[in-house]
């Protein structure tokens, strides 16, 4: 073996052993800095990306396009009118709950993010979003869509963050079941046969009364995740040998999931 | 020089690109990894020193993205890609002679079977830290799907990388006796 080959294979075992040797500490600060330098390429692809596809959607013609503008106003219309009716009701609700001694339900302050990348390695289901450090993301901050529950941040760099999906194995959450006093851990699959992620709700009482087509909820026990939020419905239940599971459908698309609000606070 | 840091530039923006690549639906999720392809061209373009310092920095940029850590503990930790990719690296090496001589169908051969090594490798580790010896057939098109997918497109990549070369200076030479 030459010389330079020795010195270099010493060389490189030093550095392997200095890089396996860090804390989680310093592999998340390792790995915020790579983020940090490849956000830039991230963010341009994904600009790129959108587009291509609104290339695609401008080729659409200009009858089409005013039908689906008027439709937009209408819908705005009627949204505006639920908002406000929503907003008298919220205070309502809670001028009620101090009247009773409860604690005030807040809003969540949201910050809106856009999927740049997803699903970078193959076993684990993440997304990386356009929001970092620099807009007030933190690990661990709860992800969600109008629809439901995304999942939670993990790795945080300046201005992106990766987000991991609740159809992960490792991603875990405290849910309840709608209509019932059934608590238990919502998680992903390690690999999943259908296109669209299914997950599942375990540690659930055997003899739980749970059928299909019923909502599951965050609990909100852990302090991660706010309560109440919409994690998927019910698809069926099996008792096993110590617990009942159920296999729950996502209430959000996880495939086709473009835009995401990060929860920063209560307002 | 200038040749190792194209082939430094290749491993990030195949990293990259591959980001962009969604999942097969067809082959049960299988990705288009791109990223394992220039580091094994690599591997036989470069002498001992160059594919050392390649399979550091393409396995530290793997893990960096790749690898999420959750609730502060490391699945997989930092460093190990690197490993993985100069063992691998190291292997392909041995064939340099036989590419120098313009066999490149064996190399494209190995960079895909090599890249299914990599997803197959990454799987038994989070099967081995999350338990439960789990292997549906979905694992196996996966891992599989990867590795021909590689060596469909290696020989484009080894093409243009070859092609490349010369453009800027660089020759590649015998530097060690191969196994072949």
């Amino acid at each position: 073996m030459r010389r330079t080959n020795i010195v270099a294979s010493v060389v490189f075992i030093l550095a392997v052993g200095i890089i396996l040797a860090l804390n989680p500490r310093n592999t998340i600060k390792v790995q915020s800095a790579f983020l940090g330098m490849v956000a830039p390429f991230f963010r341009t692809g994904s600009a790129l990306r959108v587009r291509i596809d609104n290339y695609h959607k401008a080729l659409k013609s200009l009858a089409q396009l005013e039908h689906d503008n008027a439709l937009l106003v209408v819908e705005n219309s009627a949204l505006k009118t639920d908002n406000e009716t929503l907003r008298g009701l919220e205070q309502e609700n809670n001028r009620l709950r101090r009247a009773i001694g409860y604690e005030e339900r807040s809003v969540f302050q949201l910050i809106p993010a856009r999927i740049i990348a997803r699903d970078s390695g193959t076993w684990w289901n993440t997304v990386k979003i356009d929001r970092g450090f620099d807009d007030g993301i933190d690990p661990d901050m709860p992800v969600l869509t109008e629809d439901g529950l995304v999942g939670k941040t993990t790795a945080v760099s300046k201005n992106m963050s990766t987000v991991l999906l609740i159809a992960d194995e490792t991603c875990k959450v405290a849910a309840s079941v709608e209509g019932t006093r059934e608590q238990g851990i919502v998680r992903g699959e390690r690999t999943s046969t259908s296109s669209q992620p299914e997950i599942s709700l375990s540690y659930l009482s055997k003899t739980a009364d749970i059928k299909p087509g019923q909502k599951v909820y965050t609990s909100g026990v852990g302090g991660v995740y706010p309560s109440g939020v919409a994690i998927g419905v019910i698809k069926d239940f099996k008792v096993r040998e110590l617990d009942g599971r159920a296999t729950v459908i996502p209430a959000v698309d996880l495939t086709t999931l473009q835009d995401v609000f990060i929860v920063v606070g209560k307002k | 020089m200038i040749f190792f840091g194209i082939l430094v530039a290749g491993l990030f923006l195949s990293l990259v690109a591959q980001e962009f690549i969604q999942p097969l639906a067809w082959l049960y999720g299988a990705r288009v990894l791109l990223m394992p392809i220039v580091m094994f061209y690599g591997a036989l373009a470069l002498p001992y020193w160059g594919m050392l310092a390649l399979a550091f920095l393409g396995g530290l940029m793997w893990d960096a993205v790749t690898v999420p850590v959750v609730d502060s503990t490391v699945e997989i930790s930092l460093g190990w890609s690197i490993l993985l990719y100069a063992t691998l690296g190291a292997i392909m090496s041995g064939f340099r002679p036989l590419f120098q001589r313009g066999r490149w169908e064996i190399h494209c051969l190995m960079s895909g079977f090599f890249t299914s090594v990599i997803v197959l490798a990454e799987y038994l580790m989070i099967t081995i830290r999350r338990g439960g010896l789990i292997f549906p057939n979905e694992v196996w098109w996966r891992v599989g799907g990867a590795g021909v997918i590689a060596a469909l497109l290696s020989p484009f990549f080894f093409f243009t990388l070859n092609w490349l070369a010369p453009f800027v200076g660089y020759e590649i030479k015998p530097e060690q006796k191969g196994i072949l």
